[in-house]
């Protein structure tokens, strides 16, 4: 039992007896303080266990005897929702009335904006903009950007898809953003309830949007409600966490000073540390709101309606012109939302100078209100109040011209390097299929070893039994073979990502012009709904598991290469000067110094890039993904609520899997 | 400065202890409360910032608590408003027991009695200058328009007169701990507690902002309890001057006590780089008259500095007589005085 025989080698002849007892034990206690001992450790465990499991349980695919069927008992519980739901007093006294609020509040602002008239929200919007924007030349240009996509959003014949995405939005974010801060004060002035939330946090962070959907449409039916709340829970989240960061982190040198003033302690929430904390909130909203639209797009599967509804429709056909006019919409949409709030949030910061009194406090948003109104008549007056359709213009026809033509070429028929399908075939054939084959084969109980060591290697004992128990859950729940088809995927499209997101990152870190190129870029694109990157991969590569893996690369991408720049650049200058002294070459450089200290914020790339590619493929059902995705699809739009929630479960549990496997220790984890 | 004042006491603390960590509350009084700070830790994993602590700061004087970081100094000011909580011993104000008080009571002596200025400041960033020297009043539930009528006073006092709309992160340091102070003027209190309040700023501010308070505590008079590291600035400021170490004040005493005679190595060491000559009055350097001296040479006071009665000296060519309502005390002479910048006379002085 010496430290030097290599771990494989020793699981076979160990023989506890050959070292004295007090000589054992020391030494076992050293063996488990080192990752090469806990791994040691775990291979005996682990080679036990899988000879039992192999023998008693046989390999191949997941065992049947371990297996239960929940398709039916939840089927079971869905038809007595149904058949409830109008008589049992739970749904009578609380649920029905949650969802006639829901219904009423998104109406009465979907009825407010449709009344207010295309000319009213537009110069609503603008003015909303404009104060937001410091009421300046940023004032203006965000002023121009509102208007700007509003009016897009008009042209493309979008208008009344865009005011129920709005009402939905609205309503969400409202909802959202009082519960999250709420939840966040509490976090941020108590620990014990901060210990609490932090876990659930974490893991609604992992999880994919369309895990959210299914317990709401089991409750409440498709339809607002359903689709409200699925977005309001999922958007919450970032609200709750920024909020109780920034009441964390508020100076405690200026609480100091306020109570040695004797204020009582509600005086210093109100004056000090929600004043401290508000660039934090704000930027919590912001990410509610970027969050809220995500969800609003993708709860268009269980009736949501507006934008997302017009892409789903399209991309259910293939119209990829269809598509693009409901996409075009939904991006700008998140482009004049993050620019206003961001915007609004850099405004903080800002000193005012001395502004006439009509631009000051209450009375620049009176002034907002009656202009308004004044838009509001005076659309009513000149027509403007619906959008003209004489001033809309489809796109679709065009596009799919476009579409049949030059994006066909760029598929199949470019000269010598292929196109963009091809590509895709060798793709799929060359490491997707191979990667499925290769997971379906392995024994059941290899994967759920082969997970556990993973984890350890990584993280600690407890991730590793969190990952093992969340695979097994899949087993058990008998969509095995669909979670491992979801998985190669993901992990095809995690590698795609790895290898790119760390080249661009790393190319990004040493070559400052690439890296400000891409800032922009970067920065548009982690804005934009999961939705709307399925529209120009099914476009290139038709629909398909490589289009849903290739749209998951393309969202996963952004978040990866910037933690990766970040990482690299954060490497102490003073490590890498000492390193060019002594003749390192820039390769040495970046092999020897900056890769090993920026290891925390890789595995945190990775971390993050196995959560965002996952939602997406998921998403991916809708495009002919297949799998966990598509039974989440099919279970709701054929009402088999059975078949969607036990593949929404699975989705819940490869996430958690998926995301504590790669997790790395929490000291990384904490500057997400 | 002030030191023949009525001799009232505002604060009053007798064996004041704080200690943090696990059953603070037994350490003092125990067997374990004369443990050196290292193996008072091993052992219970306490550390006491504050030992068995005990002083009184008289109405209208400069009271300064010296040490080095670590030395319990900023605990010991924070127990005085109980920022922090002491873990034993008395503490009263005007009489009045502290510890004994219940939350309104301490919120009331916190908004009107004993005002604090910080070492970092504590600005609010959201707010104009004038709005944070109103916090406090604001505070005590003042209306906006009175509030901010009595800010722009102090903030005139202090200096900052044409600033009041500026934000702090506007100002440099020294304007910023003008905010502050301006802050704590604002409530009128009848303490001003400082915590190490120029430490963060550079030298020449510094030396301004000395200025400052010592013209504010001559135009009002205002008790103050001034903490700071900095064995000068204690030196100019302090009245009187209590050196902490490891929890402990390790002596208590006006300026030249402690430069004239330290009570052990520590202080010794402490102040050895101190021009003595500018701190020691000659009255605790001077000799009976011999012949006529008595009669003949400048004159100065009791009071003066060693340093300034070399000057005297020196420009008569003769020895200096030390003068007091006309009456003469003794005589200070070249070699006397250079006894003293030498260091090798040892003066007399009751500590």
């Amino acid at each position: 039992m010496t430290t030097t025989t290599s771990p494989g080698a020793d699981t076979g002849n160990r023989k506890p007896g050959a070292a004295s007892a007090p000589e054992r034990r020391a030494t076992g206690a050293n063996f488990l303080r080192g990752t090469g001992g806990k791994l040691l450790l775990f291979a005996v465990v682990a080679g036990t266990l899988g000879a039992v499991a192999a023998a008693t349980l046989g390999s191949g695919s997941w065992p049947a005897a371990l297996s239960v069927d929940l398709t039916k008992p939840l089927d079971d519980v869905s038809d007595w929702i149904i058949d409830n739901r109008d008589t049992h007093p739970l749904f009578l006294y609380f649920l029905l009335h949650l969802s006639n609020t829901a219904t009423a509040a998104v109406n009465a602002v979907y009825g407010t904006l449709v009344s207010m008239g295309a000319l009213g929200v537009g110069v609503a919007a603008a003015l909303v903009a404009w104060r937001a924007g410091g009421m300046g030349r940023t004032g203006l240009r965000v002023a121009a950007t509102a208007l700007g996509a509003l009016a897009v959003c008009g042209l493309l014949g979008m208008w009344d898809a865009t005011v129920l995405t709005l009402a939905l939005m609205a309503v969400a974010v409202v909802v959202a953003a009082v519960i999250g801060a709420l939840l966040g004060l509490g976090a941020g002035l108590s620990d014990r309830f901060d210990r609490a939330l932090r876990p659930v946090l974490d893991t609604m962070q992992v999880l994919p949007a369309f895990a959210y959907l299914l317990p709401f449409v089991l409750i409440f039916g498709t339809g607002t409600p359903a689709a409200l709340f699925a977005t309001v829970i999922y958007a919450a989240p970032p609200m709750t966490r920024l909020t109780a960061l920034g009441l964390r982190g508020a100076a405690p040198t200026v609480l100091e000073a306020s109570a040695s003033l004797g204020s009582s302690p509600l005086q210093r929430l109100w004056t000090a540390r929600l004043p401290l904390a508000r660039k934090e909130m704000f930027l919590g909203l912001n990410q509610t709101i970027m969050m809220a639209l995500s969800m609003v797009v993708i709860a268009a599967l269980v009736g949501a309606g507006g934008l997302g509804e017009e892409v789903y429709e399209a991309l259910s056909t293939v119209d990829v012109g269809k598509a693009l006019a409901a996409g075009i919409p939904i991006v700008l949409l998140a482009i004049m939302l993050d620019r206003t709030t961001g915007a609004a949030g850099e405004q903080l910061d800002a000193v005012v100078t001395d502004r006439p009194r009509l631009l000051r406090g209450w009375w620049t948003w009176a002034g907002i209100a009656v202009a308004t109104a004044a838009a509001v008549l005076a659309g009513r007056g000149t027509g403007l109040a619906d959008w003209p359709k004489a001033w809309t213009y489809d796109i679709s026809q065009p596009v799919n011209v476009f579409n049949d033509s030059v994006i066909a070429q760029l598929r199949e028929g470019l000269p010598v390097i292929g196109g963009t399908q091809v590509w895709a075939e060798h793709f799929t054939n060359w490491l997707l299929n191979p990667l499925n084959a290769g997971l379906h084969a392995m024994p059941w109980w290899l994967l759920l070893l082969l997970v556990a060591g993973f984890a350890l290697l990584v993280g600690t004992w407890r991730t590793a039994l969190t990952g093992v128990l969340a695979l097994a859950a899949v087993g058990v729940m008998g969509v095995w073979p669909k979670s491992l088809n979801t998985l190669s995927q993901v992990l095809a499209g995690l590698l795609l990502t790895l290898v790119l997101g760390f080249a661009i990152g790393i190319l990004a870190a040493r070559v400052g012009w690439v890296e400000r190129a891409l800032r922009p870029l970067l920065d548009a694109m982690q804005t934009m709904p999961q939705f709307v990157y399925l529209i120009p991969v099914v476009a290139l590569f038709a629909v398909g598991r490589s289009a849903a893996i290739i749209a998951a690369v393309v969202y996963a991408l952004p978040a990866v290469v910037r933690i990766t720049t970040q990482g690299l650049r954060q490497v102490d200058p003073a490590a890498m000067e000492a390193a060019s002294s002594m003749g390192a070459s820039g390769f040495q450089q970046l092999r020897q110094v900056q890769l090993p200290l920026a290891r925390p914020a890789l595995l945190l790339a990775v971390n993050q890039g196995v959560v965002l590619v996952l939602a997406v493929v998921i998403v991916g059902g809708l495009v002919g993904g297949g799998a966990l995705g598509y039974d989440v699809v099919f279970g709701l739009s054929r009402g088999e609520l059975g078949t969607g929630l036990v593949a929404g479960m699975a989705i819940v549990c490869l996430g958690l899997m998926l995301d504590r496997v790669t997790q790395p220790t929490a000291a990384a984890r904490k500057d997400t | 400065m002030s030191a023949e004042k009525p001799q009232e006491t505002v604060f009053s603390v007798r064996n004041l202890w704080k200690v943090f960590g696990p059953k603070a509350d037994r350490i003092p009084g125990s067997a374990h409360a004369g443990l050196p700070a290292g193996e008072l830790r091993e052992k219970t994993g306490c550390t006491a910032a504050v030992r068995d602590v005990s002083f009184d700061v008289r109405k209208g004087e400069v009271f300064v608590v010296m040490g080095l970081s670590g030395s319990g100094k900023s605990t010991l000011v924070r127990c005085l408003t109980r920022l922090i909580e002491p873990t034993s011993g008395k503490l009263s104000i005007d009489g009045e027991d502290v510890l004994a008080m219940d939350r309104a009571r301490l919120r009331e002596l916190r908004r009107h009695r004993a005002a604090m200025v910080f070492q970092h400041f504590g600005l609010l960033p959201h707010r104009t200058v004038l709005d944070n020297v109103a916090y406090g009043l604001e505070i005590q539930g003042l209306g906006k328009a009175q509030r901010r009528a009595k800010a722009a006073e102090v903030v005139e006092k202090v200096g900052l007169t044409g600033m009041e709309n500026r934000r702090p992160s506007q100002l440099s340091g020294g304007q910023q701990q003008r905010v502050g102070l301006a802050r704590a003027l604002a409530v009128d209190p009848e303490v001003l507690l400082f915590d190490e309040p120029f430490s963060a700023l550079d030298p020449l501010i510094r030396r301004d902002m000395q200025e400052e308070v010592i013209r504010l505590h001559r135009e009002e008079g205002r008790t103050m309890v001034f903490i700071t590291h900095d064995l000068s600035e204690a030196l100019r400021l302090g009245d009187r001057i209590a050196l902490m170490r490891d929890g402990e004040i390790v002596q208590l005493g006006t300026p030249e006590e402690i430069v004239a005679s330290p009570a052990d190595d520590y202080v010794r060491d402490f102040v050895r780089d101190v021009p003595r000559e500018q701190v020691i009055t000659v009255r605790h350097v001077m000799r009976a008259a011999e012949g006529d001296e008595a009669e003949t040479g400048p004159a100065i006071t009791p009071g003066a500095t060693v340093a300034e009665a070399i000057e005297a000296v020196a420009r008569a060519g003769s020895p200096a007589r030390v003068m007091d309502n006309g009456r003469c005390l003794g005589v200070v002479d070249s070699d006397l005085l250079l006894g003293v910048v030498a260091g090798t006379r040892q003066e007399e002085v009751a500590a």
